[in-house]
Formats: C-alpha cells, structure tokens, sequence
C-alpha cells in the first residue's frame, strides 16, 4: 500500500530553464578515465618519491 | 602511457556498450532502463556524445525540457563539431518563445508539488490538470497526479494518468506499482489475473468446462453500466428504427380501414338520406295535389264543393219560384268544374232558361241599379247578363253609357264601337255614334 506523504516526499521540483546555466556549472563530468588516470598519476608519483 | 591509453580504451568500450543497451532500451520504450544505461555509459566516458545525446533527448521526451537543454549544451561543448546536440538546441531556442512556454508549464509543475506538499491537493489537482492539457508528454506531473488522484481514492483518474505514463515509458518503475495498486482497487487486477491464469493452465478439459474465446472480456462495474446503456440505446434504436414504423404502418392501415367503413356508411347514410328527400319530395307534391284538390273542392268561389252548393240553392230558388234569385246566383255558377253528368244534364236545361229569359232579369237588375245611382252594382249586372247572353247590344249600350258617365272614356268608346261594329243597322248604332261624338 501507498504510503502518501512519503511517496510525496519523493518527488522533487523539475529544472527550470533559468537553471539551466548553474546546473551545468555544478556538473560533476568526472568520469571512470579521468579516476584511473588520476590513480595512475598518483601512483607513478609516489613511485618517484620511493625512488 | 601505455597503461593509461589502455584504461581509457577500456572504459570507453564499457561506456559504448552501456550506450548500447540505452539505445536498445529507448527503442522499446524502456525510457526509465535507458537513462541508467545511459547515465553509466556517461559515468564511464563524459565524452560519449551520442549517449549523452540520447539522454538529453529521453529528458526532452519525459517532459524535462531543462535537464535535455543541460546535457546537450554539455555534449556540445565537449564535442563541437559534427555533434547533433547543437541542432536540438537551435531547435529549441529556434522558435521564438517555446522555451519560456515550457518553462511555463514546468514552474506550474513545481508550483502544484509545492500546494501538494502543504496539504493543497485539490488545487493541485487543478493546476496539474492544466500542465498535462498543454504538455501531455511531462511524466512527472502524470506522476504526481495520478498520486493525488490515489490520495483522494479516485483510482479511475489515477489510472489514466498512468496509462499515459506507461505509454510514453513502459517500464517506469513507480508507475508500474501505481498502477497495480490501481488495479487492485478497481478489480482490473483480478480480471487480469484469471486472464493470464487460463492463457498459461494446460489441465484436462472436463466436459463442463467453458473455452472463452479470445475477445472475451470481463465487465467491471462501469464497463456493465457501459454496457447496460449501449443495450438501452440499441434497443431504443430498434424500436425507433424498426418496431415504430411497422406499429406505424398498421395503424395507419387500421385507421385507413376504419376511415374506409365510416365514409363507406356516411355514402350508404347519404344515399338514404337522398332516397328519403326524394321521397319526401315526392310526399310534398302528392300533399300539395292533395292540397290543391282538396282547395278547387272547397274552395268558396270556384271550388267544386261551392259549385255544387251554388247549384243547389239555384234549384232551390226554381223550387221557391224566385227566378231572379236563380239568375243571379247561376250568373256566379261554373259549370265547368262540375264533371257529374247528371248535374250537367240539369245545367243544360238551366243554361237554356237563362239564355232565354235569365239574361234580360240581370239587365233590368242593372237598369235599376244605375237608376239608384249604384253605378258599380249596375256594371256587375249588366257583366252577368252578358256572360249569359253576349249577343245583346242594348247591355252593351247601356255599360258604355255608365263608363261614360264614370268618366271612363276608353272603355265607354270601346264598347260603343262594338255597338256600332257589330250592331250598325240598329238604332243603337246611331245612338251610339251620337254617343261618341260622330
């Protein structure tokens, strides 16, 4: 059974157009390339120090 | 380096199946299962534009303008050129005020959570009826609304606005539970079940057992009410079309027939009714010779019956010796009425006596008359005398003596004349020329 003012709580406001332009800004593009590449910098990097 | 071109090789290949199955997922409608596939093909290489297109475009079909217009400006800064994300965008931003329209309709979506969310469904309600009227495709506001609609227990509307839902994404999760919860509380769920039951049971058929065929549907409440009224009207329809005219037609035909029976007995009615005014006709011609004969016997002057009695008192006056009164009673007598020929016999002998003698009583009668001075009385007699004996030129004479003396010039002359004509050898002649002046 539908629990109302729970489902109801779960619906959230749709993106207006006005924001449009901070919801772009506050994009997280990071995607699985970037991480890997990151750990490969960090690894390669502790590497040098090791040395 | 090598490492990192092999990583990157990976996860695009990952990001290309996950696009893959987005793009399956979007052509059979699963717009819900495409979006995650989608989202982690992005997750895996941001710069998959054509994933990140596609979603753009599932958001576009949800009713999310704003969030399509966010990933497609996205997928065309990170890819500029040869990228289908700039041509939606100019197809938005193209035509000129489109994008504040939708924006319209969003904020009243926004405006209707937020009257739900404080306890304000029924405007809700409202101002989402508004929204899906104009943006029939924003699956939220279906979404919300169908909530409302189960809220107030009105299971009938939530469950058109999750047909729509279900038409636009098959598989929206939420949806899906909606609108089971629907179904349980219009009865559709059982229909359904018993529906899937006896598509997929392979039991031994007994001999009771119904086959339904496969238009065979169950009626809900409303389907029978539905149903009860289609009847009503086909019903309504056959009497109308069918029972009505054949009720016409032999009404009309009663009536015809009874028309044709009472003008048949106002023709025989008429036809008696002439009969009897020939009839009638015919009495009042015998009544009136009846009339007419019983007058001419009655009659006090000429009738038959004063004839008769005119001849007796003549008789009885020959009786009595009383000649003159016999003449001037004879000078009133018709014979021609009387038709006995006994009477006529005695008429006849009557008739002579007054030519012999009659007439010349009637003549002094006159004399002594125009001696009295009764002039009238005088013309009478001598009248009388003439129509027993017209051959008798001193009457005439002496009536044209008393016209003349009356004054009446004319008849005098004339009667002069015929003394002269008829009479010219006699003294009378002479006196009569002298009369008149010769």
């Amino acid at each position: 059974m539908i629990n109302f003012e729970e489902e109801l709580s779960h619906f959230k406001p749709s993106l207006e157009v006005e924001e449009v332009e901070d919801a772009i800004v506050e994009s997280d593009l990071t995607d699985m390339a970037d991480i890997m590449m990151s750990l490969i910098k960090e690894g390669s990097g502790n590497k040098k120090n090791d040395e | 380096m090598s490492k990192q071109v092999n990583y990157t090789e990976k996860c695009r290949r990952i990001a290309g199946t996950f696009y893959n199955m987005g793009l399956e997922k979007a052509k059979i409608r699963d717009l819900t299962g495409a979006c995650r596939c989608l989202k982690r093909s992005l997750a895996f290489d941001k710069y998959n534009a054509d994933a990140r297109n596609l979603l753009g475009l599932i958001y576009y079909e949800i009713g999310e303008t704003a969030e399509a217009l966010v990933q497609w400006v996205i997928s065309s800064n990170l890819k500029q050129e040869n990228n289908r994300a700039a041509h939606y965008i100019y197809e938005l931003q193209g035509k000129p005020g489109r994008l504040e329209d939708e924006n319209v309709h969003i904020r009243r979506y926004n405006q209707a959570l937020i009257q739900a969310q404080n306890d304000n469904p029924d405007l809700a309600i409202l101002q989402l009826g508004r929204v899906v009227e104009h943006k029939p495709n924003y699956v939220k506001a279906h979404m919300l609304l169908a909530l409302l609609h189960i809220g107030q227990e009105n299971y009938a509307k939530a469950g058109q606005s999750l047909y729509k839902v279900l038409q636009i994404d098959k598989n929206n999760p939420k949806a899906l539970w909606y609108m089971s919860i629907v179904k349980s509380h219009t009865g559709r769920a059982d229909v359904e079940k018993r529906k899937l039951k006896n598509a997929f049971s392979h039991h031994q058929m007994q001999d009771d057992d119904i086959i339904l065929p496969p238009t065979y549907k169950e009626n809900t409440g409303w389907q029978m009410v539905l149903h009860i009224a289609a009847g009503l009207a086909m019903g309504a329809a056959v009497i109308f079309f069918l029972v009505m005219p054949a009720r016409e037609e032999q009404l009309n035909d009663t009536h015809n027939r009874e028309i044709s029976q009472v003008l048949e007995q106002v023709n025989q009615k008429s036809m008696e009714i002439d009969q009897l005014e020939a009839d009638r006709s015919a009495m009042e011609a015998e009544r009136d010779a009846a009339a007419a004969d019983l007058k001419a016997i009655v009659d006090e002057n000429g009738g038959v019956l004063s004839q008769y009695q005119q001849l007796v008192h003549i008789l009885r006056a020959y009786k009595a010796d009383d000649f003159p009164t016999a003449v001037e009673l004879y000078s009133d007598l018709d014979p021609a009425v009387i038709g006995d020929e006994g009477m006529q016999t005695v008429i006849a002998e009557i008739r002579q006596d007054m030519e012999e003698r009659g007439y010349q009583v009637l003549a002094d009668l006159g004399d002594q008359a125009r001696d009295a001075g009764n002039a009238d009385l005088a013309l009478v007699y001598y009248q009388k005398s003439l129509n027993i004996k017209a051959d008798n030129p001193q009457v005439l004479y002496d009536m044209a003596m008393v016209y003349q003396e009356r004054g009446e010039e004319d008849t005098a002359n004339e009667l002069f004349g015929q003394v002269i004509m008829n009479y010219p050898d006699t003294e009378l002649a002479g006196l009569a020329k002298e009369a008149r002046g010769y």
